[in-house]
């Protein structure tokens, strides 16, 4: 027995030190070994992370996305390539079911290769549009690099991203300017809720061909901030997928070259943001797991969350109506090596819905305490006047967390019997509880008078 | 001895009925002669229930109007004020209604004008299943009302 519990303890240990959550299996996709040379401090910064690369030309007969019907890698990074095909072994639609088993895919572009067919119609199933003709990249005369890009302005020289918007964490926030050399710009799908931009073109930016010989660039592919350099998709199933437009940003190359912006001196920082975008698409950031949901009738005393997962939840399977409930849950972030409490960004609030069909009850849970690794979140009310089959869920879906929906069946019952206020506790009902028992002393008094009356009714009898 | 209290218990029964038949001719008599007065008619058929009603009868007719009088306030009561705990009014006025329903049943069985109809039921079972119904009754309104 003790060996086992031994190599139980290695095994968890294994998991514990795997860095990314959902696993360390990364396959790379690079067509010609030589170009391996360009992107060693990027995958050097990858295993450090505790990442086990296998790299693969599209060309290999032994690639393959699955094994034995399972993912054989938990993440693929794909780099371009000069054919025009993947090979059968990458298809769009093996890349669909890799991410439908919840691989994750980082997908860098380049404007120097055509993009290949598979890959073209894997954007295109994802609602993410790039420019059709081979060489069109995204330029901007403002924030160009003057030292490498003086006369063709197709070195972008961005900051970090800010937030998506307010209510949003930003994952990819940093210091420093990243180099965008030669993006192909993608435009994202309005009707997509799966979709969120990680790195948006500056308002002065458009999409061009070089090879266009006319001076006038007339119908420009997208401008301004329609253009992504960076996109990414989260599906239903949590499996993510990222768009880089430019592969040169992974290269060593531009990870702290130096660069000119508007004549003042800079030093790429893309190795920095390299390593948000891949931590982010390898789920090693954003990575939301819920513990415990505990749910209780209040009874004046509140109980604390306990998280450990030797006790289990041991909720009760039915409430009555208009009763009171305090509601717990634990929610974990996992943070490159660990799970920290969760903190949702402000004015962004995890919900509780205490619902049958819909929604009876949408509550705001406020963060109650915290634990090494979680943070409980806690609210307590009233089970609305209706009995019936309820859910305490958590639906809590937001742009870069991994979706979170988890439920809890309980009955809610109605009164029972001797569950009402006894009529005297109502000061309304005493008039009738007054007439009920005037009613019977009136009664009794009759009968009294009844049996006391017969005699004499006898006697007169008699006399007659 | 029973035997010789039943006799002379059913004399006078007989000997009551053509009394009765006597004294109601006059009352038409009355009633014909002085129709136009109407305080008149009221005092006489007063004076007429007052002298040939059994006492008993007297009694359950008394009952029956206290019970009309608790049923009339608490239907006022309601009303005026509201039905709040409902059930509590429906007990509440339920028990008058039900205990109206046993004590008119009572007095149709023990009033001796309908002796033909209820050879069969004597006065002591007729009594017996009022207050059996009755105690039944106020279980169930005293129940209802929680």
């Amino acid at each position: 027995m003790r060996w086992l519990f031994a190599s139980l303890l290695l095994a968890l240990l294994g998991a514990v030190q795997a860095i990314s959550y959902t696993g360390g299996r990364l396959l790379v996709v690079l067509e010609e070994q030589s170009e391996r040379e360009k992107y060693t401090a990027f995958f050097g910064d990858l295993e450090s992370r505790g990442f086990h690369l296998t790299v693969e030309s599209p060309k290999s007969e032994s690639l393959s996305l699955f094994k034995h019907g399972a993912r054989a890698y938990d993440h693929l990074l794909l780099l371009p390539a000069k054919s025009k095909g993947l090979g059968p072994a990458l298809t769009a639609n093996l890349l669909l079911d890799f991410m439908r088993s919840e691989g994750n895919i980082l997908l860098a572009l380049s404007s120097d290769h055509a993009t290949p067919t598979a890959v073209q119609s894997l954007l295109l199933e994802v609602d993410i549009q790039i420019p059709s003709d081979k060489g069109a990249l995204v330029v901007d005369h403002f924030n160009y690099d003057e030292k490498s890009a003086a006369d063709k302005h197709d070195v972008l020289l961005l900051p970090f991203p800010q937030g998506l918007k307010t209510g949003v964490k930003n994952y990819f926030a940093g210091e420093g300017v990243i180099a965008v050399p030669k993006a192909v710009g993608q435009v994202l799908g309005n009707d997509s809720p799966l979709l969120a931009p990680v790195l948006r073109a500056p308002s002065t930016a458009y999409s061009y061909n070089p090879k266009d010989e006319a001076d006038i660039v007339e119908e420009p592919f997208a401008v301004g901030g329609q253009l992504n350099l960076v996109s990414s998709l989260q599906a239903h199933n949590s499996a993510r997928l990222t768009v880089l437009g430019s592969a040169e940003i992974l290269q060593n190359a531009w990870f702290a070259e130096k660069a000119t912006i508007k004549g003042k001196a800079v030093t790429t920082a893309n190795r920095d943001f390299a390593a948000k975008v891949s931590e982010w698409t390898f789920k090693e950031t954003g990575v939301l797991k819920v513990g415990k949901l505990v749910h209780y009738p209040d009874e004046g005393v509140s109980k604390k969350l306990n998280s450990s997962l030797a006790i289990p939840e041991n909720n009760p399977k039915i409430y009555r109506i208009k009763s009171d409930v305090n509601f717990q849950v634990e929610v974990s972030e996992y943070s490159l090596t660990h799970l920290t409490p969760y903190k949702p960004a402000f004015g962004d609030h995890v919900q509780l819905e205490f619902s049958m069909l819909s929604p009876f009850q949408r509550l705001n849970l406020a963060p109650i305490s915290q634990t090494a690794n979680s943070t409980i979140f806690g609210v307590s009310f009233k089970t609305p006047d209706q009995h019936g089959i309820f859910n305490f869920r958590i639906n809590y879906q937001r742009p870069f967390l991994t979706n979170v929906d988890e439920k809890r069946q309980v009955t809610v019952r109605h009164f029972a019997h001797d569950e009402w206020p006894r009529s005297w506790q109502i000061s309304g009902a005493w008039v009738w509880i007054g007439g009920i028992w005037v009613t019977v002393a009136g009664w009794v008094a009759f009968v009294a008078l009844w049996l006391w009356s017969k005699p004499a009714e006898g006697s007169l009898k008699k006399t007659q | 001895m029973p035997p010789k209290q039943r006799g002379p218990s059913t004399v006078p029964s007989q000997t009551s009925t053509p009394a009765k038949s006597s004294t109601s001719a006059p009352a038409k008599s009355s009633k014909s002669t002085s129709s136009t007065d109407a305080q008149d008619i009221v005092r006489q058929v007063w004076n007429n229930y007052v002298k040939k009603t059994p006492q008993r009868v007297k009694l359950l007719d008394a009952f029956l109007g206290f019970l009309v009088v608790v049923a009339a306030l608490q239907f006022f009561y309601c009303l005026i004020v509201g039905n709040f705990p409902f059930n509590a009014f429906l007990a509440g006025f339920s028990a008058t209604v039900g205990q109206f329903v046993l004590t008119a049943s009572l007095r149709i069985q023990t009033n001796p004008e309908n002796k033909k109809e209820f050879e069969s039921i004597s006065h002591e079972r007729a009594f017996a299943d009022f207050v059996f119904g009755s105690l039944l009754l106020h279980f169930f309104c005293v129940n209802f009302i929680n």
